[in-house]
């Protein structure tokens, strides 16, 4: 059986896109971090925590503002010469899972590196579950929480329920392989 | 030891104190743990294991690994039955029981084996030739007879009880091979501070190592850097995994074998496979002897030289007691020495003049008979090889054995490094393919590459798992591999051309493709090599030619009078080995094949009567249970009551996309065909996309929220793919666009009310919101808040009645459902699935999928005219060719069934009244229903020629149910073609 300290819970993902223009970047970045009080992560799948307030970089020009459950958005005025924003919290649900057998267990269903830098915790990873893009964001060396459409989130989570108790029986009973991480 | 006990006293890697208990065609047998299926069958003396596929020839165990031809078994009963398992890869299991194939009544008494008889009709082609008349429809009536009687195993039909996994793992270095190339490599790439991934298709690691003598110096150091790999934490072991495939980016397929032979424990998975993507790759992947070509080579008892080597030392198996070696090259005379060692009479008979002198005088010290300059010329025997004629310096002669070892050379096993497209390249020095150049991130080494001497690969392996942790960017010092030296001698072997001859001389053993079927192939113009594989079937059975490959290409280079590397080789290609369908889909069966996709309001469907429907990813409500007993009688009555009163539809599937920035304008003007720069802030347009090609990629409304901010609606359909089409153009065609777009599809829950009384409902819904035709014209949006929750509000109408698309944020979607429901109650306010929603547009004339069906153009469809003199938007050029412009195109047209109690069917091909129904005729229906309205059933159609005109009588042809109706061409807006009831 798996080991029983694994946990998944599932919770509401107050969410605000924000995107700068080619050309105006280093601007709306500027703007952006003012209107924050928090520095911006530098590269794609850096991460910047502030207070309640998780930034993501999910691509050269786009940033995901990740609120805690419960905690009010940031009032943002973004200057349309410089870029945009849209509200993404109401279609996306928070996954999170922790527990020793964690990376065993989405081995079976997402291509992400445990162990790679790209996937360090504090990391963001967009990825596939089951043919669902996700965001993967390693919150510690045991757990993580995924990003995943609400539309989706059911499913996703039956996928997990159904077939976590299995995992470690799965890979790792005597005869089989070890270590892979 | 007797004539049926082959096992030696002692010796070998099995574990004498656990016997194995397993049986063959219902004859219980006992082997030990570390056996395999096929070293266990010939340690009691079983040499006839199988029928070949076309001949039914008996046939016994050739070789030791998955290369086997011959040893083809089915394992396991009911749903758990897997056929086509070489016996050679087979671990053996307590209570394994194994079937031969492909005979009846019995291996022993096979009644097909009368097929020999008729083997001069049974040449390569023979089934294209002989069964094409006399008509074309005959071939139905054969295949059935010729499917049955050939083949291998049959595959159970029953359910698979068992449990498979895929998931996913990564390396720095994957190592494909535990030979000792493959274990230096590893031992060295870990060293270095790499994460190895050490792969082997075996129960054991050491590959040919296996193959020497359990307690010699090559056991010593198996063991030794066995126990070096075992204590890094970065190395993981994969045994009993085979790889399948190589993909891009270093994706490596794997299989790995569980429980083969037994019912898995209780959540266990049977076979895994995994997705291995490493950084860099080391193929060490060995080499594969090759068969000798002459006739009746194929009799139980002949056995490759290595895999003679393997059950005598490995398994304490001797295989043979008057044995001849039959070779090309230096290898095959380790077996002969071991097999003399072991007891064996043993004969030599190399077709070399010269040998190296110290196997002659190894020869002479184990009383070794050797014949060189010599060659089989035919074997006789039963179900196991008897006689030997061989033909010498002096002439013919005949020699008495029950084994023959022979030894055609090496191919190295370049198939996996083949699969992303790396041309082997030949070496005379060796006679074989190597790969060609590698990519950066792969390396090769050992005996894939041409080194077949132990001492060589093992330093081969060294060097390419430095490089290939290296190229990981690890580079921690590497202590010097350990020392290997076996003592082989390697000269250049001397490469025999297989040739047709008197009897059978088999190249391909399991699709029985012999020198007379290339000679065939070659004198009807089959000559390229891919030809000759498709042709003959050379190649193309379960073990992928394996075995026959070089020889197959080596006759036909020869009849060509080309080279080997003229004829090149056929294209490797996934997978290297067999992979059970239940593996690589793992989980993902019955309710998990694929991931639903539910909308807000989803329980309160299910919890009110919903009929859902799989629509794509999403699951829908059908219909209502309320409304009818069946969906035909629902639809019908969902559609009155939304023509009479209101109806509430789920429409949250809709594709919805955030457009926003300075330029969206400009670039909503581009992607669709019709204009949007000046479409007015709060009011809403249709549009259609074109492809680049100018046919319709999808149609939806957008909605000016700002000026620079629009609100997009594609079809469920097409929702992905628009929102792909849009940020490839913003990417590649239009980078100097401020513009990002972003889906919005699962933020918003959205429901539509149609029909008379929806003004009425939403006024009841929203008191505060000025519903009047002034405030909410047709085509005029809201933007609003609900309870704290961002609430849209469109009133546009895609049922042809006046109706308002509501949105508003999914975690308020049902809540809001339910408020519409009560608020619309008094107003008889009921819900309707998709079946009536598609019927009622339908009835209006609205193109969907079945009419966008990436075929048909804007004037196909009727919509030529929102376009006008417009240009510069994508598909504008190259809908102009002339051929889309042709006055007899196909388009759109309303049919309306002229016959009582008959229906038209969706699919139904068009033709004139009297006009014989064959081909495709003039057009074909897209899109059925019976309309209330009409009191018929009506459709849309695509309809060409003089036909398509409104008045025109057709027949409407269902071959799949050999219906037949008359049909009436009428405009396509069935309902209110002046639109007052949407305005109104």
């Amino acid at each position: 059986m798996a080991s029983s300290d694994f946990t998944l819970s599932v919770a509401d993902c107050p969410l605000i896109q924000v995107e700068g223009w080619d050309g105006t970047l280093s601007q709306f970045e500027s703007s952006l971090s003012a209107s924050l009080g928090a520095k911006l992560p530098a590269s794609v799948g850096e991460t910047v925590r502030h207070q309640s307030l998780l930034v993501i970089r999910i691509a050269p020009r786009r940033l995901w503002l990740a609120l805690d459950d419960g905690t009010r958005a940031p009032t943002l005025a973004i200057d349309p010469d410089l870029g945009c924003s849209v509200c993404l919290g109401e279609g996306r649900v928070r996954f999170g899972l922790a527990g020793l057998d964690i990376s065993s267990v989405l081995s079976t269903c997402m291509a992400v590196d445990w162990h790679a830098p790209a996937a360090a915790p504090g990391r963001a990873v967009q990825t596939s579950f089951h043919h669902v893009p996700v965001l993967l964001l390693r919150t510690g060396e045991t757990a993580c929480d995924l990003i995943v459409p609400r539309t989706f989130s059911r499913s996703l989570h039956d996928w997990i329920t159904d077939h976590q108790a299995s995992t470690e029986n799965s890979l790792n009973h005597a005869g089989g392989n070890t270590r892979i991480g | 030891m007797n004539a049926r006990n082959k096992r030696l006293p002692e010796g070998g890697r099995i574990d004498r104190s656990h016997s194995i208990e397993f049986s063959f065609d219902g004859k219980g047998l006992a082997g030990y743990r570390g056996d395999t299926l096929a070293s266990a069958l010939l340690a009691n003396g079983v040499t006839l294991v199988g029928r070949s596929f076309k001949y039914h020839r008996p046939r016994g165990i050739l070789s030791a690994g998955p290369e086997e031809p011959n040893a083809l078994v089915t394992l396991g009963t009911g749903g758990r039955r897997e056929p086509n398992l070489p016996a050679t890869m087979l671990e053996l299991g307590d209570g394994m029981a194994a079937e031969s194939q492909n005979r009846w009544p019995s291996l022993a008494f096979d009644v097909q084996s009368a097929n020999g008889l008729f083997a001069p009709f049974l040449s390569a082609g023979f089934y294209y030739k002989t069964f094409m008349g006399p008509t074309r429809r005959s071939w139905k009536i054969y295949e059935h007879f010729i499917r049955r009687a050939a083949g291998l195993g049959r595959a159970g039909t029953e359910p698979d009880p068992d449990r498979y996994e895929v998931r996913h793992a990564f390396a720095d270095v994957a190592i494909i091979g535990a030979g000792p190339a493959g274990l230096s490599a590893a031992r060295a790439a870990a060293a270095a501070g790499a994460r190895v991934v050490l792969i082997e298709q075996d129960f054991l690691l050491g590959g040919q190592l296996l193959a020497e003598q359990s307690d010699g110096v090559a056991a010593s150091w198996l063991g030794q850097v066995e126990a070096e790999l075992e204590s890094f934490e970065t190395v993981t072991l994969m045994k009993r995994t085979s790889a399948f495939g190589i993909y891009d980016g270093n994706v490596i397929g794997l299989i790995e074998q569980r429980n083969q032979d037994r019912p898995p424990y209780s959540g266990q998975a049977r076979q895994i496979v995994t997705m291995l993507r490493a950084r860099s790759v080391v193929f060490a992947t060995g080499a594969i002897e090759r068969p000798m070509v002459f006739p009746n080579n194929d009799l139980p008892g002949v056995m490759l030289a290595s895999a003679a080597r393997i059950y005598l030392n490995r398994f304490a198996v001797l295989p043979g007691r008057k044995v001849i070696v039959a070779t090309t090259n230096d290898g095959a005379w380790r077996t002969a020495f071991d097999l003399a060692e072991a007891g064996a009479e043993v004969t030599i008979s190399d077709r070399r003049t010269t040998i190296p002198p110290a196997l002659a005088v190894e020869a002479t010290r184990l009383g070794v008979a050797v014949r060189t300059a010599t060659r089989i010329l035919d074997l006789r025997g039963g179900h196991c090889v008897k006689r030997a004629t061989l033909k010498g310096p002096d002439g013919r002669f005949e020699a008495a054995c029950d084994l023959v070892c022979v030894s055609g050379g090496w191919s190295p096993t370049v198939h996996l490094a083949s699969h992303l497209g790396v041309k082997p390249r030949y070496r005379e020095d060796i006679g074989g393919f190597v790969p060609g150049a590698f990519p950066a991130n792969q390396f090769g080494a050992g005996a894939m590459m041409g080194l077949h001497a132990t001492a060589d690969a093992n330093e081969d392996g060294h060097r390419a798992g430095i490089e290939a942790a290296s190229f990981c960017g690890k580079s921690a010092p590497v202590p010097a591999p350990s020392k290997l030296d076996l003592g082989e001698t390697v000269t250049t072997p001397f490469r025999e051309v297989p040739c047709a001859q008197g009897g059978k001389a088999f190249v391909d053993f399991q699709m029985d493709v012999t020198t007379k079927d290339i000679e065939l192939a070659h004198r009807e113009g089959y000559e390229s090599i891919e030809h000759l594989k498709r042709y003959t079937t050379l190649g193309m059975g379960t073990d992928q030619g394996k075995t026959s490959n070089f020889p197959g290409l080596s006759a036909m280079a020869a009849l060509r009078g080309a080279t080997i590397p003229e004829t090149g080789t056929t294209t490797f290609r996934p997978p290297f080995t067999p992979v059970a369908i239940g593996a690589l889909a793992g989980r993902a069966t019955g309710h998990h094949f694929k991931p639903f996709r539910r909308t807000p309001m989803h329980d309160w469907h299910l919890a009110n009567g919903a009929e859902m429907l799989d629509v794509g990813l999403w699951m829908r409500p059908w219909f209502y249970r309320r409304s009818g007993a069946d969906v035909n009688e629902a639809y019908v009555a969902e559609m009155r009551h939304v023509r009479q009163a209101a109806g509430l539809m789920d429409i949250s599937t809709l594709g919805k996309i955030d457009v926003q920035g300075p330029d969206a304008a400009t670039f909503l003007d581009r992607i669709y065909a019709n204009g949007f720069a000046k479409l007015k802030v709060g009011r809403a347009r249709y549009g259609v996309m074109l492809r680049d090609d100018g046919i319709v990629f999808d149609d939806g409304t957008t909605t000016r929220l700002a000026e620079s901010r629009f609100f997009m609606t594609t079809s469920t359909a097409r929702a992905a793919d628009v929102l792909s089409r849009l940020e490839f153009l913003l990417d590649t065609a239009w980078p100097e666009l401020r513009v990002s777009v972003s889906s919005v599809s699962d933020e918003w829950a959205a429901m539509s009310i149609a029909g008379p009384e929806a003004r009425a409902i939403l006024a009841a819904a929203f008191p505060s919101l000025d519903v009047s035709n002034e405030a909410l014209p047709h085509m005029g949006s809201y933007e609003g808040e609900w309870r704290g929750r961002a609430l849209r509000i469109l009133r546009l109408s895609y049922s042809g009645e006046r109706a308002y698309e509501i949105y508003v944020g999914a975690t308020a979607g049902e809540q809001l459902w339910s408020c519409l429901l009560e608020a619309g109650g008094p107003l008889e306010l009921k819900p309707y699935g998709i079946e009536a929603l598609g019927a009622l547009r339908v009835e209006k004339g609205h193109v969907a999928g079945p009419e966008i069906d990436g075929r048909t153009t804007l004037d196909d469809l009727g919509l030529g005219r929102m376009v006008g003199k417009r240009s510069g938007f994508v598909g504008d050029v190259l809908r102009r060719r002339p051929a889309l412009l042709a006055h007899d195109r196909q388009r759109l047209v309303g049919l309306e069934c002229m016959e009582d109690g008959k229906r038209l069917r969706g699919g139904s091909v068009l033709f004139r009244p009297g006009e014989k129904a064959t081909g495709h005729g003039w057009g074909r229906v897209t899109s059925v229903t019976f309309s209330p309205e009409r009191d018929r059933y009506i459709g849309l159609a695509l309809l060409a020629g003089d036909l398509a005109t409104e008045g025109s009588e057709v027949v409407a042809v269902y071959p799949m149910k050999a219906e037949t109706v008359r049909a009436r061409v009428v405009s396509p807006i069935f309902l209110d073609p002046q639109g007052e009831r949407l305005r109104g």
